[in-house]
Order: C-alpha cells, then structure tokens, then sequence
C-alpha cells in the first residue's frame, strides 16, 4: 500500500494533468493572439515562446485599427476584405446586447413560470413541464429554416430583438428547469408561514422565496449568459449585417486563407466579458442560502 | 382571542378520506392538543383551522364568523411549523417584524413589539443575527416570536418541539405554557408526543385515522380511557394489557389467561366467558420480593409471580420489566427496591385502578 505521502504526490500529479489538458487550448489560443503573424505560419517549426509579442491583432479587431498601417508596409495580411472587415467592436456591443436582454428574459420569464410550477397544484402541471423539456430535444438547426421564414415574415430577421428571442426561447426550458428545482429546494411551509403573516402570494414570491434562491438564479443567469455568448447557429442565419462574435470570427477564414491572429484575438478578448459576469454573479453562486431556515 | 367551532369537518384526498365529519369547539383562550399517531389527521386539521389547506365539506368558525373562505392572510391566526420555516435571508428583527412590515405598521411599534416578543423570550442579544447563525431552540423561539408579535385570535402548532432535544424540548414546553397563561391565547397545539399533551393541555383531543377518540381534560383522560387505543396511547411506560377471558370459581369473576389468574374488581360489568382485555397502569402494579400478603380472607386477592426481564432505574422511579406468564408487563415503583435481570418478581394489580376493555368492541366497560 503507497504511503499517504507518495498518494498525495500521486493526487497532484493527476491534478496536474487533467487542469493542462483543459487549459492548454485556451492558453494556446490566448498565446497566438499575441505572437506576430510570423510566428503563427512559421512552416519550419511550432513557435511557442520565442517571439516578439504583439498587440496587432487586438489593435485590429477589439480597437478598430487599420490592419495595413500596423505592420509597416508589409504584406502581413493574406486576407483581402475591406476596411473595418477585422473590426470586432459592433460585434462585441451586439453579442453583449444580445446576451444579456436574453439572459434577463430567460431568466424572468422561468422565474415567473418555475415559481408557479414549484408552487401550485394545477391540472396538467407535469405533462407541462416534460412538454416544456421536449422543446430542449431538437437541436435547434432543426428549427432554424421555419425560423427564419417566420422571422423574416415579422420584420425580426436581422434585428437585435429577433435574437434576443431566438435565443430567450432556446434559454426559457433549461432556465425553467434549473429555477424550478432551486425552488423545490426552498420548503413550501416558508411560504405558508408567509401567508399567514400576511402576505399574498406574490408577496410570498419576491419578498421570501425569490431572495432565498439568489444562488439558484445567479447560476442560471450564467448559463443562459454562456449559452446565449457563444451560440452560433440561429445568429448566423437569422441575421446579415448584425453579427455577434462567433458569426464574425468564421468571417475571419477567407477564401485566402485563416486569419489565426484576428480569429484568436477577438476569441481571447470575447472570454472577458462571460469572465467578468461570472465573477459578478459568483457571490451569489454559493450553496446554502436557506440554511437556518429550517431544521436541517 | 376568538373561540373556534368545527363542523362536520371533512377531507378527501380524491377517494381517500382523511378527515371523518368532525365536531369540537374551542373555547375562547383554551390551550387544546390534538394528539395522535402520524398519519391520524391532526396537522391536517391545523392546517385546515389555518386555511392552508381546502375544507371539503364541513364549516370552520372564530367566534361565530365563518372562515372557510377566508384565505389565511385574512384569518388573523399565527402558526408555527415543526421545521420553523424562517425567513433565511432575513435578521431575527426582520422575521418578526414581516407580518407588521406587510401591514404597513408604523415602524416605531414595529420595534415596540419585537422588543416586547424578544424580552419575552430571550432573543434580545440575537436581533440582528440570520436564522444560521442560531441555535435549534432559538431559532424555534424566532418562530414563537414571529407568531406572538401578531396578537392573533388563535396560535397554532405544528409539532413545533419534535427537532429539539430532549432538554429543550422540556425547557421549551414550560415556555409555550407560560407563555399561554400569560396572554391567553387560543392556543391549537398538534403533537404525537402524549407527555406533551398530558403536560401543556387543557383539553386533549385524541385522533386516530381521521376520527376522534375521545377529548377531555389530561387527567381525565389518563384516569377514564374510553378504549383500549387512548388507554395504550397515553402514558409512559404504556398501560400493560392483557388479552384474557373471565372465568368464575365459586362465584368469584377472574380474569384468566393460560396459569395466569387475576382478580377483576368488585361490581365489574362482565360475565364468565367474556373476552377481555385487562388494562393496568405501570404505576398501579404493585411489585415485591415475595408474596404479598394483604391481610384479608378474601380469596380474590392473589399475587401473580413472574421473572425480571429489564430493570430501568429513572433516578426517581425504578421501571421494572417482567414477563408474567409469557405476558410482557412494566411496574412501576418508587421504592428503591434492587432488582437483577432473572429474578422472581411478584405482581399485585391495583383493583381499584384496573381498566377493562371489551375483547370485540375495545371500548371500556
């Protein structure tokens, strides 16, 4: 039998490991964002870290640069597009617009609907809730032709609004889902204490209840925030001149050839803000919340 | 304070009854237990007083108001649950103070009366901690607090002693009392603890399976059970019964069970051949080292031998557990006699406080 000693050696070997392999990717694609396109196509050898580092490609696409002036006359670009291709700032201001009226509709709307389904005894309110879940079954490249039709046909196609739906819709069951459970979580007698202190039931549901679940909702704000920062499918087609990050980022592969610079640029600096949200809401992402709230 | 009526009081759960026609009435500043196994209907019959729960048929009354319709934010009725329920994310001032800040209560009472309910009871120190940071008993206490701040017509419980410890739960049964006796409250009390109810009621209501077994006052009860189930329901260590069949010998009625012969008291309402069950109390089986002799010629008066199974010493009472005749009985004594495991036990019941129950009916006779 290994000595605890050596096991625990073991324990951060394995540890070790697994973190790299998931982090590798992501620190390999931050590390291309700042090499020179020298560095990136080098046809000889993998270039990890002897280069000179370089701000270009955020320069191009976070901050609007011009890509010619950057690089001093050189033809450091294969791609051909015109000016303000590379310019990633609308998409950046759409995909936050997009993301988080999605994440507050979403997350509203399930509370709303969780509440009620947690809560109230009504006829068919399980047949419901598994319908609701069923809408999370067809991938929704499944939807994406009768979606746009329908979109087109509303004056919704290539509006911010029509992919706050879109994705709001793709969000609604999961959302419903999660709330649902955190406020299966929460006894129902904190909600009768509540009415017979007075309170009706709406008063019931956010003065009591919906306080005590802020953990429950931060995480599936974060979710739907997630979901709605990188989806890709219904954006690329339910739009042409609003383009969130993802869509924009396969318009950096031309037919000349893959920008890796630009593509890993916008791509490192798109982590920000799904990283700041978190870091916002991961106060509130803690167990316990009704603890003392009953004898556990 | 208002007195509650229930009438005819039902509850179905689709095809199963819960509650079977219910008739009890309250009065005004009474302290009433509802006491039963789980399952019985008790805490559905609170929650239906409460208005948390549908009425499907029958009628509730505070005073002489009908409240069937009346949602419970409108009852005026204060409840505390067996798990607390408090408000997590509120301080112990907020919990209070919730149902007067609904009300819109001027906010200088507000502090007036959670100060009076925490003086009360012994929350001064905690106003501004969250519930987590509590213990049990206090977080119970908040409970309390939260109800009496309302100045309801009726307070009702829940079993709210049944998460606390032993201790607790003893210190917080004296509470509940006093606090009753001091603001004379309608007070609904649901327990399936009988020590609770023999301690704090002045009524006790007995249920089993949505009917009621008998109702009166606790001692009324412990002295006169009605049927073999209140008889074996209330008191610890339970009333010993014994199955047996009354037999005569020379016009004397005994009560006979295989070698086992025990005297029935005189003027009982049997006949020789009547299946009975023989009821005594612990506390009234008389036990000694050897045969006792009661200085009378009458032949009725017979000691029974059995050998100790388990001896209980309680501090004040020893608990002595026999088999008598293949029977499993408990006496009770409070003479420090020292009993092992094995020994030969002699048993007297005390006539005058032997209980008889019909061997078909199971109701006294």
């Amino acid at each position: 039998m290994p000595s605890s000693a050596s096991k625990s050696v073991l324990r951060y070997l394995v540890s070790i490991f697994v973190v790299a392999v998931f982090v590798f990717p992501i620190a390999w694609f931050a590390l291309t964002s700042i090499k020179p396109i020298s560095a990136v196509f080098n046809k000889d050898r993998v270039v990890v870290f002897d280069f000179k580092p370089t701000f270009d490609n955020y320069r191009v696409t976070v901050l609007g640069g011009e890509k010619e002036n950057l690089v001093g006359g050189q033809s450091a670009s294969m791609g051909t597009s015109g000016k303000g291709a590379y310019d990633g700032r609308g998409s950046i201001m759409s995909s936050l617009i997009i993301a988080v009226s999605s994440t507050f509709l979403a997350t509203f709307l399930a509370l709303l609907a969780a509440y009620a389904l947690s809560r109230m005894k009504f006829w068919g309110s399980q047949g419901y809730l598994n319908w609701v879940l069923s809408q999370r079954f067809l991938p929704p490249v499944a939807i994406i032709i009768p979606l746009v039709f329908i979109f087109h046909d509303l004056g919704l196609r290539d509006t911010h609004l029509g992919i706050i739906i879109a994705h709001t819709l793709i969000n609604i069951p999961i959302a419903l889902l999660l709330l649902k459970s955190f406020f299966d979580d929460v006894p129902i007698e904190i909600d009768q204490a509540a009415m017979i202190d007075g309170a009706t039931r709406f008063q019931c549901f956010y003065l009591v209840v919906l306080p005590m679940i802020r953990g429950g909702i931060a995480a599936t704000a974060v979710l739907c925030f997630i979901f709605s920062w990188t989806e890709f499918i219904l954006s690329l087609f339910l739009t042409n001149t609003i383009r969130t990050i993802p869509v924009k980022i396969t318009t950096f592969v031309t037919s000349t050839g893959s920008e890796w610079g630009y593509i890993s640029a916008l791509g490192t600096a798109a982590i920000i803000p799904g990283f700041i949200f978190i870091l916002l809401v991961q106060n509130h992402l803690v167990r316990g919340l009704t603890m003392g709230a009953i004898k556990d | 304070m208002a007195s509650v009526k229930i009438s005819k009081l039902e509850k179905q759960y689709g095809a199963v009854k819960v509650l079977h026609s219910l008739n009890l009435e309250f009065a005004d500043g009474k302290f009433v237990v509802l006491l039963g196994p789980s399952g019985c209907g008790k805490s559905t019959l609170l929650r239906m007083i409460a208005g948390l729960e549908s009425i499907s048929s029958g009628d509730v009354y505070f005073d002489d108001v009908r409240v069937n319709d009346i949602h419970s934010k409108d009852r005026n009725v204060a409840m505390v649950f067996q798990n607390y329920a408090l408000y997590a994310h509120m301080s112990v001032r907020k919990n209070m103070a919730f149902s007067m800040r609904l009300k819109k209560v001027d906010k200088k009472i507000q502090d007036e009366k959670v100060a009076w309910a925490s003086s009360i009871l012994g929350l001064d120190d905690y106003l501004d901690r969250l519930p987590k940071e509590l213990s049990g008993g206090q977080r119970q206490r908040v409970a309390m607090g939260r109800a009496i701040v309302r100045d309801p017509d009726v307070f009702l419980f829940d079993e709210p002693l049944s998460n606390l410890d032993a201790k607790l739960r003893v210190q917080m049964r004296t509470e509940i009392k006093d606090l009753h006796q001091r603001l004379k409250t309608t007070t609904v009390y649901v327990t399936h603890d009988q020590i609770e109810a023999m301690t704090m009621a002045d009524e006790v209501i007995i249920m089993r399976d949505g009917r009621i077994e008998q109702s009166g006052s606790p001692m009324e009860i412990y002295d006169r059970p009605d049927n073999l189930f209140v008889a074996q329901f209330i008191g610890s260590p339970g009333m010993n019964i014994i199955e047996c069949q009354v037999a005569e010998d020379s016009g004397v009625l005994y009560a006979v069970l295989d070698t086992l012969c025990l005297p029935l008291p005189v003027n009982s309402n049997v006949s020789p051949g009547q299946k009975i069950y023989y009821g005594i109390r612990p506390e009234h089986l008389i036990a000694a080292k050897a045969p006792m002799s009661f200085g009378s010629s009458s032949e009725r008066l017979k000691t029974e031998s059995g050998v100790v199974r388990v001896v209980e010493p309680t501090g004040p009472e020893i608990h002595v557990y026999a088999k008598l005749a293949g029977q499993d009985v408990c006496s009770i004594s409070r003479e420090r006699i020292m009993w092992a495991p094995g020994d030969e036990i002699f048993l007297q019941p005390d006539l005058q406080h032997v209980h008889l129950f019909d061997g078909e009916t199971q109701i006294a006779l």
